[in-house]
C-alpha cells in the first residue's frame, strides 16, 4: 500500500467541489493511465476542462484556497495553492477529437469519496503517439503493454468498471 | 475430497501441457498419480472424520499453507501467459500492471505520484 501522504483529502476535495459546481472535466495523461493500472510515474494530474472559463472552476478553487495563474508567454494557465498544485490544466489533447466527443471515451473511477471521469487508455496512447515528446516515447511501450494486458484480462472476465457514457 | 483427473487435464490444457509432461515436471510417477485418482479421498481419514463430526465439508477445515506465495505464483503465471501470447510485450510491464490492478485506483495513482518524487529512483 503506497503512503497516503500524497493525493490526500485536499486534492479529492477540489475534485469533489468541481463536480459539485457541475464543471465538465476529465482526468487525462499519465495519471489517468496510472489509474487504469499502467506502471508509470507522473509528476502531476492532468485535468482536461471542457471550458476553462466555466465560473464553477473559480468557485471550486476559492473553496479549496487555490487560484488560477493566467497564461503568460509560452506558459499555459496553472493552478496554485496547496490543494490544487498537483493538478495541471489541459486545454487540448493533441491527436484526439474535442472534449464533447472524447468524453464518450471516458469512464468513472472512484477516487476516495468522489467519482471522476478518466479518459480511456487507448485514447491516451493515441494522443501521446501524436505528440511524440521524448517523455511520451519513453512511456508508450509501457502504456501499450498495459492496454494489451487489460484487454487480455477483459476477455477472461467482466471488468469491474462500469458507467460508460454520461 | 478427491483428486479430479478432469480438472487436472483442464489445467494442463490451459498451460499447453500434456499430462505426461506435467507428471514429469512435477516428479510424480504415473503409478502414484493414478493411485491418487482411484482413491475415494486424498485426505487423511482423520480430516474426513473431523469434518463429518462437524457436519461440514472437509474443505471447510483447510486453508492454503502459504496464501501469499500462491497468490504471487498465480500472478506470475498470468503474466507469463499474457506476455507469452504476444512476443512484443515486456513481461515486467505485464507483471507490474497485474500487480497494480489488485490495488484500488487511488492507490495506483498515489504510487505513481510518489515514485516520481523519489530522487534516487534511477540510481
Amino acid at each position: 500500500m503506497p503512503e497516503n501522504l500524497i493525493f490526500t483529502n485536499k486534492e479529492i476535495g477540489f475534485l469533489r467541489e468541481l463536480k459539485r459546481q457541475k464543471v465538465e472535466f476529465m482526468l487525462v495523461g499519465a495519471a489517468a493511465a496510472a489509474l487504469q493500472g499502467a506502471p508509470v510515474v507522473t509528476q502531476d494530474v492532468d485535468l482536461w476542462f471542457k471550458d476553462l472559463k466555466d465560473p464553477g472552476i473559480q468557485t471550486a478553487l476559492r473553496k479549496s484556497s487555490g487560484i488560477m495563474v493566467p497564461s503568460f508567454g509560452q506558459n499555459p494557465p496553472t493552478f496554485a495553492g496547496d490543494a490544487v498544485k498537483l493538478f495541471d490544466i489541459v486545454l487540448t489533447m493533441h491527436g484526439l477529437m474535442g472534449f464533447d466527443e472524447e468524453i464518450k471515451n471516458s469512464f468513472d473511477v472512484r477516487l476516495g469519496s468522489v467519482n471522476v471521469r478518466i479518459l480511456e487508455l487507448d485514447r491516451i496512447i493515441k494522443s501521446k503517439e501524436t505528440v511524440r515528446r521524448p517523455k511520451d516515447l519513453l512511456i508508450l511501450p509501457v502504456l501499450r503493454d498495459t492496454l494489451k494486458t487489460l484487454r487480455h484480462k477483459k476477455t477472461r472476465r467482466t471488468p469491474a468498471r462500469t458507467k460508460r457514457g454520461r | 475430497m478427491r483428486l479430479s483427473g478432469e480438472n487436472t487435464k483442464k489445467l494442463c490444457g490451459a498451460r499447453r501441457l500434456s499430462l505426461n509432461a506435467l507428471l514429469k515436471r512435477a516428479g510424480v510417477s504415473k503409478t502414484a498419480y493414478y493411485h491418487l485418482i482411484d482413491k475415494e479421498s486424498v485426505l487423511p481419514r482423520s480430516i474426513d472424520a473431523l469434518a463429518a463430526a462437524l457436519g461440514v465439508r472437509p474443505s471447510a477445515l483447510l486453508e492454503e499453507s502459504d496464501r501469499e506465495s500462491r497468490r504471487a505464483l498465480r500472478l506470475l503465471e498470468a503474466a507469463d501467459r499474457i506476455a507469452g501470447s504476444d512476443p512484443s510485450m515486456d513481461r515486467d510491464n505485464v507483471r507490474h500492471t497485474l500487480l497494480l490492478l489488485e490495488e484500488k485506483p487511488i492507490d495506483r495513482l498515489r504510487r505513481s505520484l510518489l515514485r516520481a518524487r523519489k530522487p534516487d529512483l534511477h540510481q
